[in-house]
């Protein structure tokens, strides 16, 4: 009984509405991922602070140790902006009816996102296995994607929801497990004996992306600040020189783990060290591609909630001008100008 | 003399007051859930985190009444008959052990000395601390969420059974022996039946821990259940799911306490609680 | 004085043999040299002050405790672990309370069956149980469980159940100590009809002298109060029998109570027994009854022999 007295009292304290846009604070949140770690970097190295003051706001960036969690507080009121995929930002704010907009493109998966299995080779052999992964999040999407280019369907195999802390572990722990993970947890994994990878995301690149969404109507200020402080860490990150390899070495430390292990991490994940690059990712033709593959595996797995009549029921709008679904509805928002003005350096 | 309905120590409410008084905060709570649903539901028509009272019906109607269209299961019947079959097998298991083990330590000196440091000690390690070695050790499967409620409870029950055994006044068991009793007689005629009834009483207390030991191990690793409904569906904030499952895991604890109780009560009418 | 052969034959003819039990926990002496030699068909009855350790020596005779040294006997044998040669009525907790009246009177019986006879067991002593019952003048309560009985009314019960048994003595713990007056001279009543009735023998231990005179057909007296040779290390000493009185059997009306030789007795044995400054010397304890011996210590034999002089 308790258990529902605290839901309800978060919960009506959440309900009252976030009147903060008009403030000139602002609260953002992201949790753990390789390509989110230069968030910590700048801030903690005063890289926010200074675009912040430049833009005349304050910004508290939060760091929240449940990834999931993190994303429900953003949809919930509690932070302006969060770090989290694509996939995720369809299914949870934008089904939820959070008018949220792609910030900054900040890196794309490229093999950071794998499958693996005891006792295989192919993906093939996941036929009538046991797989864990944790369901509905990008490695359910990855795994979608790998068993649909192999001519299976999710009727072939049986899915254990398991949480990500454990997932490593409890599959070298069985004798013929398979597993659909990410980094860090996927180098564990793999570090395993008898253990194949037979699938990962670099062989559908640009499909799980890494972004830092912002609600669409928060003011410009908090926009250009964050992109702002994203690009310098992303020069000082890039830059071939001692600056990067110390800002490297922080991000490792910050991360938990070595600085060869997360150089490791690096170089699966495609990072957009150009705000250029990835203003033209998002102008690309192939996000529309692989939105269209995202949408539809939510609205098959009931991501888009019980309303939803069709994948349709929400608007994905492009550059371009053009949306994916209802066009009246258009709650998630692709848009490159920031990243535009960054590369122009005109912020 | 004046007779105060509900103020002071003198009060003696009515029945018809008892009852009033008794709804009056839930009746609260619902009119505070519904106020601050509409508010926000005002405000993003979409907003998923207060669910409007119609919308978890769906939901309901959805999970409960209608078979998924891609397993043919009805999903909360599923859900429920496998998280019931854990804790029953959880909780019985752990009653049977504990009974046992209680029971004959506490009668027994020479077993109460090889076993009462041991357990004691089972039963300050934090179950929940384990989970991952559990998992490890014994799979992703049933056994392993088994053996956390087991661990989990089964080391309360012993040592209220044997609490309860070693409280048993010295006299009823010379009395018995007296009646030429033998000492498995003694053991399982004369003090086992009259720690039955403590055990039903302690297996009520020990259920809040049991299921939460049960939706922990179901949030970790597993296939179905109510815990692991929850946290799935928590992954794109279905409170229209979360909430009617609560209040049904709600319902099932008070049931499964209501049915103990009359047990209890049918069962062992001379014992006094 | 007694000899050795003597004291042998006492032990094979009397049902209960007590020889030279002391009893301490820890420093304290609860028991000092008890003798006491107990024959078939006595009600004897052990009084003294509280604290005296009559509740010890009757959980040594019960074999709950086992004397720190000497020996208790019955029938000639080891006491040993109590077992059914021995019933027991307490003050309280005689009943087992997850059982009805009934079914406490037929215990007895169902444990001498097997898992699977029980049920026949039932059947086959029901007609005794009841019959048991109906003599404790209990039998109409026979459905209830022992929580829904009045104090005396489960004493009646207590004694049923100890009954069935057969035992060869039946040991009574202040059994009637918790009961109203009225009730307790009712059960007082009812005891010695069924003493008369099954030719009982009784040891039965309590604090109130008026009942210990009343019942018994000997009284021991147990108490701390008493003198002897031991200098400064009597103030650490047990319990001893100071007095053991056979009684004339009286009628059972409890008018007695209120005749001159009773009353006189009660204050004799209060004298000797619950009265400190009446204490008396361990030669010269009122030792009367015929079965009474006594084993004195080397220091006490010393001090007799000085006392008779040369």
């Amino acid at each position: 009984m308790h258990k529902l007295i605290g839901l309800i009292a978060l919960l009506a304290a959440a309900a009252l509405p976030g009147a903060a846009l008009a403030q000139k604070s602002f609260d953002v949140c992201w949790s753990h991922y390789t390509g989110w770690e230069p968030w910590a970097y700048a801030d903690e190295k005063g890289l926010l602070k200074k675009w912040a003051a430049k833009n005349g706001i304050s910004v508290k960036l939060t760091l929240v140790n449940d990834y999931v969690e993190s994303i429900n507080l953003y949809t919930a009121g509690k932070y302006q902006a969060c770090a989290m995929t694509n996939m995720d930002a369809l299914t949870i704010p934008a089904v939820g009816g959070i008018d949220s907009t792609a910030l900054i493109v900040g890196s794309f998966s490229n093999g950071n996102d794998g499958i693996v299995i005891k006792k295989g080779a192919a993906v093939k052999d996941l036929k009538g296995r046991k797989i864990k992964l944790v369901q509905f999040s990008v490695s359910h999407y990855l795994l979608s994607r790998a068993l649909a280019l192999n001519g299976m369907r999710e009727r072939d195999v049986t899915l254990v929801n398991t949480s990500d802390a454990d997932i490593a572990s409890l599959f070298l722990a069985e004798r013929d497990g398979a597993a659909v993970t990410w980094n860090p947890m996927l180098l564990k994994a793999r570090s395993g004996k008898d253990v194949t990878l037979i699938f990962d995301s670099s062989k559908t690149p640009g499909e799980i992306i890494d972004l830092m969404v912002v609600k669409s109507n928060a003011p410009d200020t908090l926009k250009k600040t964050l992109a702002g402080a994203w690009y310098e860490t992303m020069a000082v990150m890039s830059g071939q020189d001692k600056a990067s390899r110390d800002a490297l070495a922080f991000m490792a430390q910050k991360a938990g783990g070595t600085l060869a292990e997360f150089e490791a991490q690096i170089k699966t994940t495609r990072m957009f060290y150009k705000a250029g690059e990835a203003a033209a990712f998002v102008r690309g033709p192939e996000l529309r591609k692989t939105m269209e593959y995202v949408r539809s595996f939510s609205f098959e797995h009931g991501l888009y909630g019980q309303g939803a009549k069709s994948k349709d029921a929400v608007g994905i709008a492009f550059p371009d001008g053009g949306t994916l679904g209802n066009a009246k509805n258009v709650k998630l928002r692709f848009d490159a100008v920031l990243m535009q003005a960054a590369a122009d350096a005109k912020l | 003399m004046r007779r105060y309905l509900f103020f002071g120590v003198h009060a003696d409410p009515p029945p018809w007051l008892r009852r009033l008084a008794a709804a009056l905060p839930f009746v609260l709570l619902l009119a505070l859930y519904l106020g601050a649903s509409q508010l926000r539901l005002a405000e993003n028509p979409d907003d998923k985190i207060l669910p409007s009272l119609a919308q978890m019906a769906d939901a309901v109607q959805r999970l409960a009444f209608r078979p998924d269209p891609r397993s043919e299961e009805y999903v909360m019947l599923k859900d429920t008959t496998s998280s019931l079959a854990r804790l029953a097998l959880g909780v019985g298991l752990s009653a049977a052990t504990g009974l046992l083990l209680g029971l004959n330590m506490g009668l027994f000196p020479g077993m109460g000395a090889v076993l009462l440091a041991i357990v004691t000690f089972v039963s300050i390690v934090p179950p929940l601390a384990i989970l991952p070695i559990l998992f490890i050790s014994l799979g992703v499967d049933e056994l392993a969420k088994v053996a956390l409620i087991f661990l989990g409870i089964f080391p309360l029950i012993t040592r209220d059974i044997y609490n309860t055994v070693a409280a048993l006044p010295r006299e009823q068991i010379t009395k018995a022996l007296s009646l030429g009793a033998n000492e498995l007689q003694l053991a399982y005629r004369i003090v086992l039946p009259q720690v039955m009834p403590r055990l039903i009483e302690t297996v009520r207390l020990s259920l809040g821990a049991a299921w939460l030991f049960l939706i922990a191990a179901e949030a970790i690793a597993s296939t179905d259940g109510l815990g692991y409904r929850i946290f799935l569906v928590r992954r794109y904030l279905a409170m229209d799911v979360i909430i009617p499952y609560v209040l049904w895991i709600t319902l099932l604890g008070y049931l499964i306490d209501w049915l103990l109780r009359l047990a209890l009560r049918r069962l062992y009418p001379w014992y006094q609680a | 004085m007694n000899t050795t052969e003597q004291l042998s034959a006492l032990r094979q003819k009397n049902l209960l043999h007590i020889e030279n039990v002391y009893k301490q926990y820890g420093a304290r002496v609860v028991l000092d040299n008890i003798d006491l030699s107990v024959a078939r068909g006595e009600l004897c009855t052990v009084v003294g002050p509280s604290g005296c350790g009559k509740s010890t020596l009757l959980r040594i005779v019960v074999g709950q405790e086992a004397p720190s040294s000497g020996d208790a006997f019955i029938e000639g044998a080891p006491a040993g672990y109590p077992d059914a040669t021995r019933g027991i009525v307490y003050q309280k907790y005689s009943l087992f309370p997850h059982l009805t009246v009934l079914d406490n009177v037929l215990l007895g019986k169902v444990l001498e069956s097997s898992i699977f006879g029980r049920v026949r067991a039932r059947r086959e002593h029901r007609d005794e149980a009841m019959q048991m019952l109906e003599r404790a003048r209990i039998a109409e309560h026979w459905k209830k469980y022992p929580h829904e009985l009045s104090g005396g009314m489960q004493q009646r019960v207590a004694i049923a159940q100890a009954l069935i048994k057969k035992p060869r003595i039946v040991l009574m713990d202040e059994p009637f100590g918790a009961l109203d007056p009225m009730v307790r001279e009712d059960m007082q009543v009812l005891l010695l009809e069924l003493w008369e009735e099954y030719g009982m023998t009784v040891f039965f231990v309590t604090h109130d002298l008026e009942e210990a005179v009343y019942l018994g057909t000997r009284v021991i007296v147990l108490s701390q109060y008493y003198i002897d040779d031991r200098g400064a290390a009597a103030e650490q000493r047990g319990a001893k029998i100071v007095a053991d009185h056979a009684l004339p059997r009286r009628a059972f009306s409890t008018s007695v109570k209120s005749s001159p030789e009773f009353i006189e007795l009660a204050a004799e044995i209060r004298r000797a027994g619950f009265d400190p400054t009446g204490a008396r010397h361990v030669t010269q304890f009122n030792l009367s009854h015929p079965d009474s011996f006594q084993t004195l210590t080397a220091a006490e034999s010393r001090a007799l022999r000085a006392q008779e002089g040369p």
